[in-house]
């Protein structure tokens, strides 16, 4: 018979087990891969030379260096843009809806019943010389031909991501609106606040560490992104995933693949890092 | 203490059931290429997986297969490069046959990923020509079958670009945001050797790193650098997206049978030819199967439809002995004797200049 601690054990093993295998594992793989020498597909059993070779290549590169820093100023633009559209929605399902607030919140989530690489698509007939905002800014006569820098830009990427983020950037900042107490409100009307006020000093402070943590859960994703840049971004919208995605594939390359997604890593956990010591989240909601 | 015990233990730990667990794939793999001599399994799945290129899993492309051996479920998975395709195989793909082109025989038979064919089975080999199967040798042992072959060129709109005499079409301010080159570092040193009159097997430093600038400064006229020829390139071809594109006979057909504006050029530098290749996986429990398969790739139907439809030449000598359409007599450029002589072959190249020019192409995208 388990007791109780046993029972918790056995719940959380198979979670566990299918971290460490698809995610630790994975992850442990990569970093031994890239202080690997030579280049290629890496067989096991060849003699393990370890070596800082291919970080000396890729930081000894400068346009994967260069490329990088863009795409870390991309992913944080798209998740400080897609944080500040998500967030008057979630303001609106936890304070304005009301009873419709899990109806809305539902067909909030209905784009996710679409394959991503779906809706990535979409955008790229949207963007098109013939799609639809092209379409409306001739039928407006706002143009007389076809915008070209829609589509295979870093604008496209960028408008993509933010629109494909928003619905998931909103769930953690409603999450945590919906933590606010209603007396909060109350007590800063009885000492004389009015809704502005309300709004900037009780709601924005509260509400905050959900928006930060919106902010990073679409931040560290999006700088290693490379599917919405393959299919929208063209030869200008290309961002750092994709060139480790080549080494990977087109190259045959895996430890310098490998060394970029560890140094890609590293520099998104120091930023995460220095942006959580920076900005002192309990300070802030006091 | 306790905690950081556990992780101490655990990360090693788990490197090394990993580098076992990749030690075990790599090693049957090995064990299974080292006794590539084509024997049959005593049983064998009804199933086939195929490594292809995008495009060449159309069932025109092998409907002589369809007809014998309906009962076979035939699946594809898909590559966009020989490099590509390469680390498929190498990264443990479970595919029974791949398809690859020339100048990358040897990493097959030298990584041991490859069987020997068995030509005795394959009542259609005697319809390829002996240089088409001479290709598909290393070593006097038969590994590889020749299927396809065709030319690279530059394929463009003739509404929008005048008569194209030259590769550096592709690098040509005009038609700047219209251009779009193959993702692929080896195709592009072809490009820039064929303009520059330089021996691609032979490219010394300064000339890789002049390449690379070549191909560095013209990355803004691209739209997009394309993977998939029919997913990427000729619909952005047919809407008007590209003009001027690095493209295979297969997309120029597609827009020519859509009536769009294209054309194909004859560079005064040559175009570029190559020929593919299938390979049967060392791994393969489907062995008898696959070669059934490939048997009838190169039997009359399947082979027509290629040469038909696609435009691609096919390894069966009799259908493209048949010929008789202008178009396709001028596009394999069958009327011309002296196409042989001013087309550039794809040339073998070695492990080292295939891991040079691919990572200047990453360069390049990077850039």
């Amino acid at each position: 018979m388990l007791g109780r601690r046993g029972i918790l054990k056995f719940l959380v093993v198979p979670s566990f087990a299918w971290l460490a295998l698809f995610f630790v594992l994975p992850l442990v793989l990569i970093a031994a891969f890239s202080v690997r020498v030579g280049s290629g597909a890496v067989d096991p059993s060849d003699p393990w030379v370890l070596s800082t070779e291919q970080f000396g290549k890729v930081l000894g590169t400068p346009a994967f260096v260069r490329l990088l820093g863009i795409s870390v100023v991309m992913a944080m633009g798209i998740a400080a843009l897609a944080t500040v559209l998500a967030y008057p929605v979630a303001y609106f399902l936890t304070f304005r809806a009301g009873a419709r607030a899990p109806l809305y919140l539902t067909l909030l989530l209905v784009p996710f019943a679409v394959s991503y690489l779906l809706r990535v698509m979409a955008w790229k007939l949207m963007l098109g010389p013939e799609g639809g905002i092209n379409s409306l800014l001739g039928t407006l006569g706002l143009t007389d031909e076809p915008l070209e820098l829609l589509l295979y830009s870093r604008p496209a990427v960028i408008i993509t991501l933010v629109y494909v983020w928003i619905p998931f950037a909103t769930l953690p900042i409603y999450a945590a609106m919906q933590r606010i107490e209603r007396g909060h409100h109350e007590a800063a009307a009885d000492l004389g606040a009015g809704p502005w006020a309300r709004f900037w000093r009780v709601t924005v402070p509260l509400s905050l560490p959900g928006a930060l943590a919106t902010f990073f859960m679409v931040f560290i994703p999006t700088v290693g992104e490379y599917v919405t840049p393959t299919l929208v971004g063209g030869a200008d919208g290309i961002m750092y995933g994709n060139i480790i995605q080549g080494f990977f594939t087109r190259s045959a390359n895996w430890p310098l693949g490998s060394a970029m997604a560890m140094i890609m890593l590293a520099l998104t956990l120091l930023v995460v890092a220095v942006a959580l010591r920076v900005i002192d989240l309990r300070r802030v909601a006091a | 203490m306790r905690a950081q015990f556990h992780s101490v233990r655990v990360v090693p730990a788990l490197a090394i059931i990993g580098v076992m667990v990749l030690s075990a794939c790599t090693g049957a793999q090995q064990a299974t290429g080292e006794a590539s001599s084509p024997e049959p399994a005593a049983e064998q799945p009804n199933e086939l997986l195929v490594l292809e290129w995008s495009g060449y899993e159309a069932e025109d492309f092998w409907t002589d297969f369809q007809t014998a051996s309906p009962e076979t479920e035939v699946s594809f998975e898909f590559g966009d490069t020989d490099a590509n395709i390469l680390a498929l195989m190498q990264g443990g793909s479970q595919a029974d046959i791949f398809h690859f082109y020339t100048g990358w025989q040897q990493f097959y038979v030298d990584e041991g990923l490859v069987r020997e064919i068995d030509t005795s089975k394959l009542e259609n080999w005697d319809k390829v020509p002996a240089e088409y199967q001479e290709l598909g040798q290393i070593d006097g042992k038969q590994y590889f079958i020749p299927w396809d072959w065709g030319f690279t060129s530059v394929l463009y709109n003739t509404d929008e670009v005048d008569e194209v005499t030259s590769w550096d079409a592709l690098f040509n301010e005009d038609y700047a945001g219209h251009i779009s080159m193959w993702n692929d570092g080896p195709g592009a040193v072809s490009v820039s050797s064929y303009i520059n009159g330089w021996d691609e097997t032979a490219l010394t430093d300064g000339q890789l790193a002049q390449i690379e600038e070549d191909w560095k400064a013209q990355k803004d006229l691209n739209a997009f650098y394309w993977s998939g020829e029919y997913t990427d390139l000729c619909p952005a071809v047919q809407d008007g997206t590209v003009w001027v594109a690095y493209a295979w006979q297969g997309c120029y057909a597609t827009a020519l049978a859509a009536g769009d504006p294209v054309a194909y050029a004859n560079p005064e530098e040559g175009r570029n030819s190559w020929v593919g290749l299938y390979g049967i996986s060392a791994d393969t429990d489907s062995y008898e199967l696959a070669l059934e398969f490939l048997d009838n790739k190169l039997a009359e139907t399947s082979c027509s439809n290629a040469v038909t439809l696609f435009y691609y030449g096919c390894a069966n000598g009799d259908v493209m002995a048949a010929i008789e359409d202008p178009i396709l007599i001028e596009a394999f450029g069958l009327d011309d004797p002296a196409i042989l002589e001013s087309t550039n072959f794809t040339p073998l190249v070695t492990e080292e200049q295939r891991s040079a020019w691919t990572e200047m192409w990453e360069r390049v995208q990077a850039e």
